[in-house]
């Protein structure tokens, strides 16, 4: 059905009214092949899906109740910010287990500064970078080693859990003290503007911004490219090894502003912060219609994939299914989502062009 | 070096004594590589006798361990493909020349994309001008947008050559470019070969295939073993007497069988002597 629109090419026109007609249709049949190519056709319609049946299913319809509404708006960007790196570095082809233990560390250094008296709006410019020299050393040991990143990033995970609890001893330690509720730092992460929790627009933002730099920039183009084919990226003058690391160091940025956004929230540092983020990271950015080969997948999957696990996860517990049960069922659907991804996308290739 | 003349400053690639070491294997022993401006050169040789191995040299993937390389009469040093790539010289490698999950005209603008005001891709120039490059190879394809994963193998050949003229490139390598292709996508290949050549671009056409070669190439360089082993116009020469030399690995007694051709025998045998004593000056060192 897309291959007539596709098919289509305009030649330019000289007047300006039938230029323009030229230019939108171009831009919709753009807009169309990318939807298609980039796998992120189904993924709306399991998001739209998996909201009708929470919503007819829960008791007394609570799960559009604007409390859990909100809620679910509150804990999304947690795991929600730090996946939409992970995206991003699967759609270049490699993995990051190590956030898991990246987003402790980097809470922990967070409140180590505030409590040697450094303003919380300083602490949060200086952890950033400091996210993403994590992220270069996951990166440099990628690129130069040349192992599979799973396996780099399962031993930095482990390594970097050794050193947070050991710094830690597994204590949580308050921040309150440093960042009371209410104060401009706390807003500026975990207030409300209206009814709309301040997180929720961080996490749009930073998707945005992504999205952009994504489906819209040179750096994007040459993502896709490296997680398309490697060698042919490379032969065409791209630099995959700085777009490699360029990606990590993304990720551990957004690590260090999902620790702090969670701190906050918290009101404390917790060791066990970030637990299960790697692998729950993973399957949002899967169930977004990203392949886990690389060179396929888009913004909007991928966001809209991190709704649909926190969902998942909070609409079971509406369901009364128990909370040690949930993830059975998440595993279940996680595999359902992708086999429904492959197999449009498949119908949608073999009609296409 | 090449039978070709090198005197009327043609000379658009001159590649004299080159070395390269993969560890203790030696891939190439003094190897001479020339090409002119326009000409379109076959470069064949059996397995490992180091056709691949030259043309990373001279398109900057490899470096090269000693020997000079000249582009347009100045002496340069390729670092890395983009050196390569700055000077005009574009390498089409089969298996790995795109990536199928992008589209032909993001494809074509890889690595040099143009950009809006805003520092974001422009699309629509990308667009309009990848269906130009395309319609110069007299290639016709319905979409700028079409994924490259939905063209047939001849048709990413194509996009690719499209891609280097595109930039201007003034040397094309195409590595292997007609192998595990069907009959009709090898004969779009070479068609797209002769267009290379009617806009005065010149093409080193690597090939296991003689026949494929024979049938666009002025000239055909052979190599055997790292060395040189034939440096000859094609008209000078036939399908079955080069593969005869390329099966056997060295002209030994070929030469004297061949009457016809002793001119050109003799030349490349010469070159073939310039070949041990580099590597016996190779070996004192």
């Amino acid at each position: 059905m897309e291959a007539k629109g596709a098919g289509s090419y305009l030649p330019p026109s000289d007047y300006p009214a039938k230029r323009l007609v030229v230019d939108v249709e171009r831009k919709m049949q753009r807009r169309t092949i990318q939807n298609l190519s980039l796998g992120g056709f189904s993924t709306p319609l399991v998001f739209i899906i998996t909201i009708l049946i929470f919503w007819a299913f829960s008791p007394g319809h609570r799960f559009l109740d604007p409390r859990n509404v909100a809620a679910i708006a509150k804990l999304t960007p947690d795991l929600g910010v730090v996946a939409l790196g992970i995206g991003v570095l699967m759609i270049c082809g490699e993995f990051d287990l190590s956030i898991a233990s990246v987003l402790p560390t980097c809470s922990f250094i967070f409140t180590q500064l505030l409590m040697a008296g450094v303003s919380p709006f300083v602490a949060f410019v200086l952890l950033l970078p400091i996210g993403a020299v994590f992220g270069l050393i996951n990166g440099l040991l990628v690129v130069r080693t040349g192992l599979p990143s799973f396996i780099i990033t399962l031993s930095t995970m482990l390594f970097w859990r050794g050193i947070v609890y050991v710094a830690s001893g597994l204590m949580p330690i308050s921040i309150l003290p440093y960042i009371p509720t209410g104060s401009p730092f706390a807003q500026m992460l975990t207030g409300q503007i209206g009814p709309v929790p301040v997180q929720l627009l961080w996490f749009l933002g930073i998707a945005l911004v992504l999205g952009v730099v994504l489906h819209f920039g040179r750096l994007g183009n040459w993502i896709y490219a490296t997680g398309s084919n490697q060698d042919a990226a490379r032969a065409m003058g791209v630099d995959v090894r700085l777009v490699k690391i360029v990606c990590y160091m993304i990720v551990g940025s957004l690590c260090a502003f999902a620790a702090m956004m969670q701190a906050t929230r918290l009101g404390s540092f917790a060791a066990t912060q970030g637990i299960g983020f790697e692998l729950k990271a993973i399957a949002a950015v899967v169930v977004g219609g990203t392949s886990l080969r690389g060179g396929v997948g888009s913004m909007v999957g991928i966001a809209l994939g991190v709704f649909i696990i926190q969902i998942l996860e909070n609409g079971l517990i509406l369901l009364r299914v128990p909370v040690f049960g949930v993830n059975t069922f998440i595993g279940l659907a996680v595999i359902l989502f992708v086999i429904i991804n492959n197999l449009t996308n498949r119908q949608l290739a073999g009609q296409g062009f | 070096m090449s039978a070709t003349s090198s005197a009327n400053g043609q000379e658009l690639l001159k590649m004299v004594g080159i070395h390269k070491y993969f560890g203790r294997v030696h891939a190439l022993r003094g190897v001479n590589f020339s090409v002119n401006r326009g000409e379109v050169v076959g470069l064949c040789g059996d397995n490992g006798a180091g056709k691949s191995t030259l043309i990373k040299v001279a398109s900057g993937y490899h470096m090269a361990d000693a020997g000079q390389i000249f582009f347009e009469g100045r002496e340069v040093k390729l670092r890395s493909p983009k050196d390569a790539r700055a000077l005009g010289i574009e390498t089409v490698y089969q298996e790995q020349a795109l990536c199928p999950h992008l589209s032909i005209a993001r494809n074509i603008f890889m690595g040099r994309e143009p950009t809006t005001v805003l520092g974001l891709l422009d699309q629509s120039r990308m667009n309009e001008e990848s269906m130009e490059a395309l319609a110069s190879m007299g290639l016709k394809l319905r979409s700028p947008h079409a994924l490259v994963s939905a063209l047939s193998g001849g048709q990413r050949q194509g996009v690719a050559i499209a891609r280097a003229i595109h930039f201007r490139a003034k040397l094309v390598i195409l590595d292997e470019p007609t192998i595990a292709l069907s009959v009709k996508e090898v004969r779009e290949v070479l068609d797209f070969v002769r267009h290379l050549k009617d806009q005065g671009v010149a093409a080193v056409f690597i090939t296991h295939t003689l026949h494929h070669v024979f049938s666009v190439a002025d000239r055909i360089v052979v190599l055997a073993h790292g060395c040189n082993l034939v440096d000859i116009r094609t008209k000078d020469t036939t399908v079955d007497e080069l593969s005869d030399i390329i099966a056997r690995g060295t002209l030994g007694d070929a030469a004297p069988t061949h009457k016809p051709e002793s001119e050109a025998a003799a030349a490349a045998l010469a070159q073939q002597a310039t070949c041990e004593e580099d590597t016996e000056a190779e070996q004192e060192i």
